[in-house]
């Protein structure tokens, strides 16, 4: 019988944690958030209703993230979607004291020397956002379609690793999702694991 | 003194040896090297990377094994095959310049490694990822073997480096061989390797979270490790029950689980042993099309026995004698067998229109209904007055349709078998009856089967006859005997209706009981009486006959009230209607002895004290329904709720509010959702 109640009392706890940090499900809404920009000011995603929204899980000393930095692939898919009227959000989840944690100024530097052109770079150093939507790697990605429906979560494409010349052969599951949104057919792949360095959060 | 002399020699050879076997591995160490092609070591941002071999040399016809030696600073670590929630397990690229057949990573038992509040799979310290491999046919002719690895990994203390390595051994082709260096790394690695033996399982899939049931080689904290990455939620402790040598465990599902798979593979781990688990898919295909087997089988017994049945067994003798005269065609042959065929099903049709016509009423034929139970007792009490002759019987059908059977044509060879069956309804009632009970509560389908094998049996030994005459001597006499037989099946008839009675009780009350015992005597009475009058009487005992029994099966509705057997109630639609109408609090449980997850629920919820006491209160019922053998009363409350499987846990309070609880279950939801159903109830 106790021991009974010691499995019934963990199964709740597990419950409980599984309600903590249930992710965001595809095809459902996406929960709202608002994050500091650069700037210090405050951006609501509810301010993009009726555009296209994607987001960008990102840590700039992580390999993962720099094998798609270094070979201009998230910087020229900002630069594409984001003269098309797409929002493109870059998320920094990394706590304070740990990789990838920067100031605004660093950012902004980060954002040129990069030739990169993200929407905003918001700061969640709290780890709260990144919970909400159960963001696990750098990068990890999201596109939210102008209704405010959550239609991707994943990885950036099929090939997991660190290496630059994978990215060619790699299907590109954001820009595979993007062309099926744009052009109103239902996303293939619209739930794919992610992959990269684990977000630095704060616990 | 010699044997001093001796002694003092052996020991200065066992010093010798000792010393030749480190001079020998120290050559060992050496060796490798001199046959090195490029590098077989390289060095990487807190790690160092080797590959090796258990032996120096290839041997054709063993299995050769090679490692990939991974050798990370303290703290820092690298991964297993699923890595976790981040990170990238080493992947290996192999090429040699004979071909050679490189088998899979043989990867040993991993560590969790828990980064903030998400988990990995690796090792932390030296690990090394052995690889078989074998020389293809052909390629023993090679003197030696160039081989190269393309190596890449990641390796991480909380940040993560990632890196790659092109390294190379040269390896001589030899039927002797001798132990590496690294040799003693393949052994010790060996027992961190899973157990050979792989454990096969089932899976479910519900709501958030994936059930497997498996039998673990003995019992420990086992903890299953998905080998995909995209399975289970890594970071979420896993919980089993056991449940005789069976356990089922519940595992959170990954946010990228994708639905359809048919096999998941594990590996199921207490941290030191490990065995690799292959589970799939339960769907639930069991026993239901067994048990039809056995119902038909026993159904065609029944038939076989109806022949010699007093009333059938004069009509069968009296065709069985007239035949052979003249040859008969095919179709006559078989005339018979199709009439009965043919009525019997028609039968079973009159059964299933009645059945769903009821159904659509709100009356179903169940077990559970005492108002059922009440109407077999009537039914069972009035085949027993028939066989004591107390009622009237088919007698009189017995010239009915005398010149349709005469002849040996198709159409007498026909109705000839649909008049047996008419004719021998009296008889065959007793078996009717149990079939008419089976089919009740049977889907459609299985009430054809069943009708269609004790038409087989029923029509089996006659059209053996017409085929042969030469069956003719196993069909026994008709004689006295018969009507011995006859009496003698009262007493099964009237220990049934004793056994319905008793059923009955559990489902009313005694006061009940009586009332359907006087019911009963007074119906036999009532029959009793018919056949001592005559004229406008007979009517009148038969109308007392049929009201008596019309109040019973009324009365036993009304009987079952939510006050009867408060728990564990049979599901049925009608009887939470009742309930609904009633205003009171419903829980409903859908379950079957083959749902995993339906079976941790049982074990972690429903079983438990608090939510036994939560059932006990007023004006709270519970009722399963179980799907262990599919029906369609069931499915249909399923398909209701947009579910095509089990568990399913609903809660009502009276018609207002419904609850669909999670497929996950503890004993506080479960008592959280009552309450909140009893707080429902009190509000409007």
């Amino acid at each position: 019988m106790i021991k009974t109640k010691i499995i019934a009392i963990a199964v709740l706890l597990m419950t409980l944690m599984g309600s903590a940090f249930a992710a965001v499900k595809v095809d459902q809404a996406a929960p709202n958030f608002s994050l500091a920009n650069t700037k210090g000011e405050q951006i609501n995603l509810a301010d993009y209703q009726g555009k296209y929204v994607i987001l960008e899980w990102t840590n700039h000393l992580c390999p993962y993230v720099q094998k798609h930095y270094d070979s201009d692939n998230i910087p020229s898919m900002q630069r594409k979607y984001t003269a098309d009227n797409i929002v493109w959000l870059s998320i920094i989840s990394s706590a304070p004291g740990k990789q990838g944690h920067i100031d605004s100024a660093t950012s902004d530097e980060l954002t040129a020397s990069r030739n990169a052109a993200p929407t905003q770079v918001l700061f969640d150093p709290e780890g709260e956002v990144g919970k909400l939507y159960g963001a696990k790697t750098t990068p990890h990605m999201y596109i939210i379609d102008p209704q405010g429906t959550l239609r991707y979560a994943g990885g950036i494409d099929s090939i997991k690793s660190a290496k630059i010349a994978d990215i060619e052969k790699a299907d590109n599951y954001v820009e595979q999702a993007m062309a099926a949104l744009l052009s109103g057919k239902a996303v293939n792949n619209k739930l794919t694991p992610p992959y990269g360095c684990s977000v630095k959060y704060k616990s | 003194m010699g044997s001093s002399c001796l002694a003092a020699a052996y020991k200065q050879m066992i010093v010798f040896m000792n010393r030749l076997n480190i001079v020998l591995f120290l050559c060992a160490l050496w060796l490798p090297s001199s046959f090195v092609y490029g590098q077989s070591t390289a060095k990487g941002e807190h790690i160092e990377v080797a590959l090796v071999a258990e032996y120096q040399q290839l041997t054709p016809g063993q299995t050769n094994w090679l490692g990939v030696l991974l050798t990370p600073e303290t703290h820092w670590h690298t991964y297993w095959q699923n890595p976790g929630d981040s990170g990238e397990a080493p992947s290996v690229t192999w090429q040699a310049s004979t071909e050679l057949e490189f088998g899979d990573i043989q990867w040993p038992i991993p560590h969790q490694i828990p980064v903030a509040h998400l988990v990995n799979y690796g090792y932390e310290g030296q690990v090394l990822l052995m690889v078989p491999v074998d020389l293809a046919k052909g390629s023993e002719l090679a003197q030696q073997v160039d081989i190269q690895v393309a190596l890449s990994w990641l390796v991480c203390k909380e940040d993560c480096i990632p890196g790659w390595a092109d390294l190379s051994i040269t390896l001589p082709v030899a039927n002797e061989r001798e132990k590496s260096a690294a040799a003693s790394l393949f052994t010790q690695t060996r027992e961190q390797l899973p157990n050979k033996d792989s454990i096969s399982a089932k899976f479910e899939v519900t709501d958030n979270y994936l059930t497997v049931a498996y039998q673990p080689p003995f019992q420990a904290q086992w903890s299953l490790l998905p080998l995909r990455s995209d399975v289970a939620q890594h970071n979420q402790k896993q919980q089993f029950v056991s449940e005789g040598g069976v356990n089922n465990q519940v595992i959170a599902l990954s946010d990228y689980f994708i639905a359809g798979a048919q096999q998941l593979d594990f590996l199921l781990t207490d941290g030191t042993v490990g065995y690799y688990l292959s589970a799939s898919l339960n769907d639930g295909q069991v026993a239901a099309s067994h048990s039809v087997i056995i119902l038909m089988l026993m159904a065609f017994i029944g038939g076989l026995i109806l022949n010699i049945m007093p009333c059938v067994l004069p009509v069968l003798s009296f065709k069985a004698l007239a035949i052979g005269h003249n040859e008969m065609t095919i179709s006559q042959k078989l005339g018979y067998g199709l009439g009965v065929l043919v009525c019997f099903n028609l039968f079973a049709s009159v059964i299933i229109v009645l059945k769903s016509s009821g159904e659509a009423i709100g009356w179903g034929f169940h077990m559970q209904e005492p108002a059922v139970i009440a109407f077999l007792a009537f039914l069972f009490v009035f085949i027993a007055l028939i066989l004591m002759d107390i009622a009237p019987a088919g007698a009189r059908l017995a010239g009915f349709g005398q010149a349709l059977v005469s002849g040996n044509s198709f159409s007498s060879q026909f109705f000839t078998g649909v008049l047996a069956v008419v004719v021998a309804s009296p008889c065959t009632a007793p078996f009717m009856a149990a079939a008419l009970g089976v089919a009740l509560v049977s889907p459609a389908a299985t009430t054809y089967l069943i009708f269609t094998a004790l038409a087989l049996g029923f029509a089996l030994p006659l059209s053996l006859l017409f085929i042969s005459s030469r069956f003719a001597k196993w069909l026994p006499k008709p004689g006295p005997w018969m009507n011995t037989f006859k009496q003698l099946l009262v007493f099964p008839m009237l220990a049934t209706v004793a056994w319905l009675v008793w059923v009955y009780l559990g489902q009313t009350s005694a006061m009940a009981q009586l009332g359907l015992l006087m019911s009963l005597v007074g119906f036999a009475l009532a029959i009793w009486l018919s056949r001592q009058f005559s004229g406008i009487y007979v009517y009148l005992a038969l109308c007392l006959a049929i009201v008596l029994m019309g109040w019973s099966l009324l009365s036993s509705g009304t009987a079952t009230s939510p006050m009867a057997d408060k728990s564990d109630l049979a599901f049925s639609p009608q009887k939470l209607a009742q309930l609904r109408d009633s205003e009171q609090v419903v829980l409903v449980n859908m379950t079957a002895d083959w749902c995993i997850t339906c079976k941790v629920n049982e074990h972690v919820a429903f079983n438990t004290e608090l939510v036994q006491a939560a059932f006990e209160q007023e004006q709270v019922h519970y009722l399963v329904g179980d799907w262990t053998n599919k029906n369609d009363t069931i499915l249909s409350y399923l398909t209701q709720y947009q579910r095509s499987g089990v568990p399913l846990y609903v809660v009502y309070a009276g018609n207002h509010y419904e609850q669909v609880l999670p497929q996950i279950l503890t004993p506080e939801t479960v008592v959280e959702a009552i309450n909140l159903a009893k707080k429902e109830l009190h509000n409007d």
